[in-house]
């Protein structure tokens, strides 16, 4: 998909992600996992690329979200596999607040 | 400028040599391995690989490529028979000699062998590599019979798989449940019940005393008299953990090769991780052989940072996951026996934990559909401390807030 048909969609009203918290969201057909991280949100696919657990149902430990099922660890600012079984990043997402809607760009 | 060997293209010897890159090793590292496939994770084998619902390439550690442009050489396909420390070499099996300066021995191990009357006919099977994936697959046809012997993980995941493809499966164990021996009798109760409950016919304490037919298995036949018709025979019945090209090495063997906390065996220079390694645990002050994926990962790491030298405890908390139908099922820990079964939730419903504690100190955890809370006991196994056992039974206390007693 080009830039061109990106745009940023309302995902989730911010206050319903707490600082440290992970949510599900979905997007156009798509699920994603959101972060608040002191305030600053992370939106990557919320799909395990190793046995397609949902991410947001795993722990989040600084900027590592881990995937409960086998432990694999990603990068919640870039996607990066940060230790195995998974063997690909997460597609991630930029996002925006626009008052107190949290948007994905999709 | 270091050689460095690694005897064994596995997970822990492909890990050990991905990690001696990235931590800087200015020398030659050599990967040799027996199997002709670029080094594979072996979990997938028992379960969506044998299922057929994903692909080899999706279990290779990584790409073929990765290894040439990380200046890995590999000779995969080729057997080592012999280790001399004296002289610094390891013997191939076309007599060829690979120097080295720190050798790694990351060889795992081979399914132990039945040695009843009919084990050498066909349709009998062993799991272990990709390619006994490949020849089982092949028997795959829904509503065919299969005898599954032994249910420890292996057997147990085969089974579920079988089944998850519509075979006819009878899974037989010596035991009085599935995986009696690391998580004992409540909780392999709640594991033959969800084989039961998928249709799989279980049998337990009973063994299996022959396998008859004319070329290729027909019938399984027990101890106690049973006669089970088949189309042909998984066996799982556990790994010997392979050393024989060590025999003359003077490296101690008990149970594997024998390491200490640093993955050092008894000879300078030469190192063992994963299946094959009996390795002394400082958290829980033994030595100890395990065969999981997560062991050889980070075992497989820990020994290649010690091969360059930076003294590198391992200590991990040993962990590892079983997938069946649609359960997860994950163990943290170590422990052999056990004074009292903490659990929180229902050993008869499909979500539970289970401690083994002893002296008020958890040793271990199990839990089915639980990782989050398994996770959260593993700080609590190494910091082998009291906890208030009325807390980790209460299912309304965060495990992360848990007393822990001085």
């Amino acid at each position: 998909m080009s830039d061109m048909t990106r745009e940023f969609v309302t995902a989730i009203q911010t206050n319903d992600i707490p600082v440290g918290g992970i949510a599900a969201v979905d997007v156009r057909g798509t699920r994603i996992a959101v972060v608040n991280i002191g305030g600053t949100y992370y939106a990557f696919d919320d799909t395990c690329t190793h046995e397609q657990c949902s991410l947001a149902e795993g722990d989040l430990a600084g900027t590592t979200v881990t995937c409960m099922c086998h432990g694999a660890e990603f990068d919640v600012r870039t996607g990066e596999v940060l230790a195995p079984p998974a063997p690909m990043p997460v597609k991630v997402y930029r996002t925006r607040v626009e008052g107190d809607a949290l948007q994905i760009e999709v | 400028m270091a050689a460095y060997v690694i005897v064994g293209a596995s997970l822990a010897g492909a890990t050990a040599a991905m990690t001696l890159r990235e931590e800087g090793a200015d020398g030659p590292v050599t990967l040799i391995g027996a199997e002709q496939e670029a080094p594979y994770e072996r979990p997938p084998l028992s379960k969506a690989y044998l299922r057929g619902d994903t692909p080899f390439d999706k279990a290779l550690v990584r790409p073929l490529a990765f290894y040439a442009d990380h200046d890995i050489r590999t000779m995969f396909g080729t057997r080592v028979i012999r280790v001399d420390p004296s002289e610094r070499i390891v013997e191939l099996e076309d007599h060829r000699r690979v120097p080295f300066d720190a050798l790694l021995i990351a060889t795992g191990g081979r399914n132990r062998q039945m040695s009843v009357p009919g084990s050498d006919l066909q349709g009998i099977y062993g799991l272990r590599t990709v390619r006994d994936a490949d020849r089982i697959r092949k028997e795959i046809v829904p509503g065919r019979r299969v005898v599954v012997v032994g249910m420890g993980f292996i057997g147990s995941e085969v089974a579920a798989s079988l089944r998850q493809k519509g075979l006819d499966v009878v899974a037989i164990s010596p035991s009085k449940t599935p995986l009696f021996r690391p998580l004992g009798e409540a909780v392999g109760q709640t594991i033959a019940d969800l084989h039961r409950s998928h249709g799989v016919r279980t049998i337990f304490e009973d063994t299996v005393v022959a396998f008859e037919g004319t070329r290729r298995v027909a019938t399984v036949v027990t101890r106690k008299g049973l006669r089970l018709e088949c189309d042909f025979v998984v066996v799982g019945i556990g790994l010997e953990p392979a050393v024989g090209m060590l025999a003359d090495s003077g490296i101690l063997l008990h149970n594997g090769v024998v390491v200490d906390e640093y993955c050092r065996t008894s000879v300078r220079g030469i190192y063992a991780a994963g299946d094959v390694a009996n390795h002394y645990h400082p958290v829980f002050e033994r030595q100890l052989r395990v065969e999981h994926w997560h062991n050889a990962v980070k075992q497989g790491a820990a020994a290649a940072r010690n091969m360059l030298g930076r003294s590198v405890t391992y200590d991990e908390v040993h962990w590892f996951w079983s997938d069946q139908y649609k359960a997860n099922l994950q163990y943290a820990g170590f422990h052999t026996t056990w004074q009292q079964l903490v659990v929180r939730g229902r050993l008869d419903s499909a979500s539970y934990l289970a401690c083994y504690v002893n002296d008020g100190r958890i040793d271990a955890v199990v839990g089915l559909n639980r990782a989050k809370e398994v996770r959260r006991v593993m700080p609590l196994i190494k910091a082998r401390r009291a906890v208030d056992l009325e807390q980790l039974r209460d299912e309304h206390v965060d495990l992360r807030t848990l007393d822990v007693r001085p």
